[in-house]
């Protein structure tokens, strides 16, 4: 079974250009690709083009995956940045940064300060807009314009909010020690 | 990695997206470096269906699209300038563009310009005989049958072939009169543009003309009769710069309007171009 190779054999496997093994690469890596996609874009096409583009670009330049890291972060680069640059040409979709669970229920919101320490509610206390900056540059590891182009704001924005969103953290954060 | 693995809970929080914006964050930096929890996410992903998009539909997508074979350069150029798929690939796929033609013609515009550069007016009359044929004899390729196999399929469809011609025609030019130009540049005492109009205008007769008759025997006249007139020309000892003069040009510039009007009147008799029976 293909079951057993690793990514990075799989990956030689594509540069060889064995439909096979992107096969596999595809099966192992489009559901999570495309589950992580759709909790930062409501339109599901969207969200199945950017899986498709990333893929098709795996194909076309699988040896740009330079062997730091992991075939994961890689792949999940591409991704973001394709949704990035599709969503840059459609207006009418916004990207979303929000669970549908607002509040916490009670016993989850004390497994969370025990996991996470503060963070967690330190997060929760965000405004929206301040925490999906948040989460498209710390998390996803966007720029200050991919971010921008995703969110559909200007640069200037986003580097504002972030910047506000990281003292608001820090004095939550510091607010909860003392 | 650290022994630490997204428990049952969190995991099913996270696909169905019921979990805090950290407990997300925090299962989504695992997710990068854990293979074991990616793929239990991706065995779930895939089993959402209702959550989800049509991962097989996509996958299918994406084989399609790798599976057909990247677009040649030249098409990829058309499809940028703005022009749909089908109708770049039916432009590019002229055998004018196959590469060998365009080096051809390349070669040969080179040389008449070598020639023009060191053979003092000898050298230059060639390149005159020469250059503003070039871009007709090159239209025609793209679109007589002989040369093109692929126009038969083409002509069938119902797609009207005076776009297809107009197209292919543009497209040519576009690529032959920047090297006629350039070429020009190095050949001294001329303005580099004076030998446009005579190969747009060639290029006209050449389009009105293939209403009667296959493209490629027009420019082969068109070709033929321009070198006799060169010929002559040079014979009766006039400088090179007779042809070249403002009056001469404007006589170019009638000759490419005239002609293109004649090949809109006459756009009906591209008989060429239509099936053989």
């Amino acid at each position: 079974m293909e079951g057993a190779l690793s990514d990075e054999t799989l990956l030689v496997g594509v540069a060889e250009r064995d439909i096979g093994a992107f096969r596999a690469l595809y099966q192992r890596h489009a559901g999570w690709l495309a589950l992580r996609l759709a909790r930062r874009c409501n339109d599901r096409d969207l969200v199945a083009d950017a899986v498709q583009d990333t893929f098709v670009a795996v194909w076309q330049k699988p040896r740009g995956f330079r062997g730091d890291g992991d075939i994961a972060a890689w792949l999940w680069g591409i991704a973001i940045r394709r949704l990035v640059s599709r969503l840059r040409s459609r207006t009418d979709v916004a990207a979303v940064f929000e669970s549908t669970a607002t509040t916490p229920a009670a016993e989850d919101q004390v497994l969370l300060s025990v996991e996470y320490g503060d963070i967690g509610a330190a997060l929760a206390r965000l405004s929206p807009e301040m925490r999906a900056v948040i989460q498209a540059v710390v998390l996803d590891g966007l720029s200050a314009k991919e971010a921008g182009q995703l969110l559909h704001v200007p640069v200037s924005s986003v580097k504002t909010r972030l910047y506000r969103a990281k003292a608001q953290l820090r004095a939550t954060l510091a607010e909860g020690l003392s | 990695m650290t022994g630490w693995h997204v428990d049952d809970a969190t995991l099913r929080h996270y696909v169905e997206r019921t979990d805090s914006v950290a407990e997300g964050a925090s299962v989504e930096r695992h997710l990068l470096t854990c293979a074991q929890c990616r793929a239990r996410v991706n065995t779930a992903a895939t089993a959402v269906d209702s959550t989800m998009v049509d991962l097989a539909a996509v996958w299918d997508r994406t084989r399609d699209t790798v599976e057909v074979p990247r677009p040649l350069v030249f098409e990829r150029l058309l499809r940028a300038a703005g022009l749909p798929a089908h109708e770049a690939r039916l432009v590019a796929v002229a055998s004018a563009f196959r590469g060998v033609w365009l080096v051809g013609v390349a070669a040969v515009l080179a040389f008449a310009a070598v020639a023009a550069m060191i053979g003092h007016a000898r050298g230059l009359w060639f390149f005159l005989a020469v250059a503003p044929v070039a871009p007709c004899l090159v239209v025609a390729f793209s679109y007589d049958r002989r040369w093109d196999p692929a126009l038969e399929p083409e002509m069938v469809t119902p797609y009207p072939a005076i776009r297809l011609i107009l197209l292919r025609t543009i497209a040519v030019l576009a690529l032959a009169l920047p090297a006629v130009l350039l070429l020009g540049l190095f050949v001294p005492g001329e303005v580099p543009f004076a030998w446009l109009l005579p190969a747009v205008g060639f290029v006209a007769v050449v389009l009105a003309a293939s209403t009667w008759v296959s493209p490629l025997n027009a420019a082969m006249a068109v070709s033929t009769v321009w070198l006799l007139i060169v010929w002559r020309l040079a014979a009766l000892s006039a400088t090179p710069a007779a042809v070249l003069q403002p009056r001469t040009q404007v006589a170019f510039l009638m000759l490419a309007a005239a002609s293109f009007g004649l090949f809109l009147v006459r756009r009906r008799h591209l008989r060429q171009l239509r099936p053989w029976r």
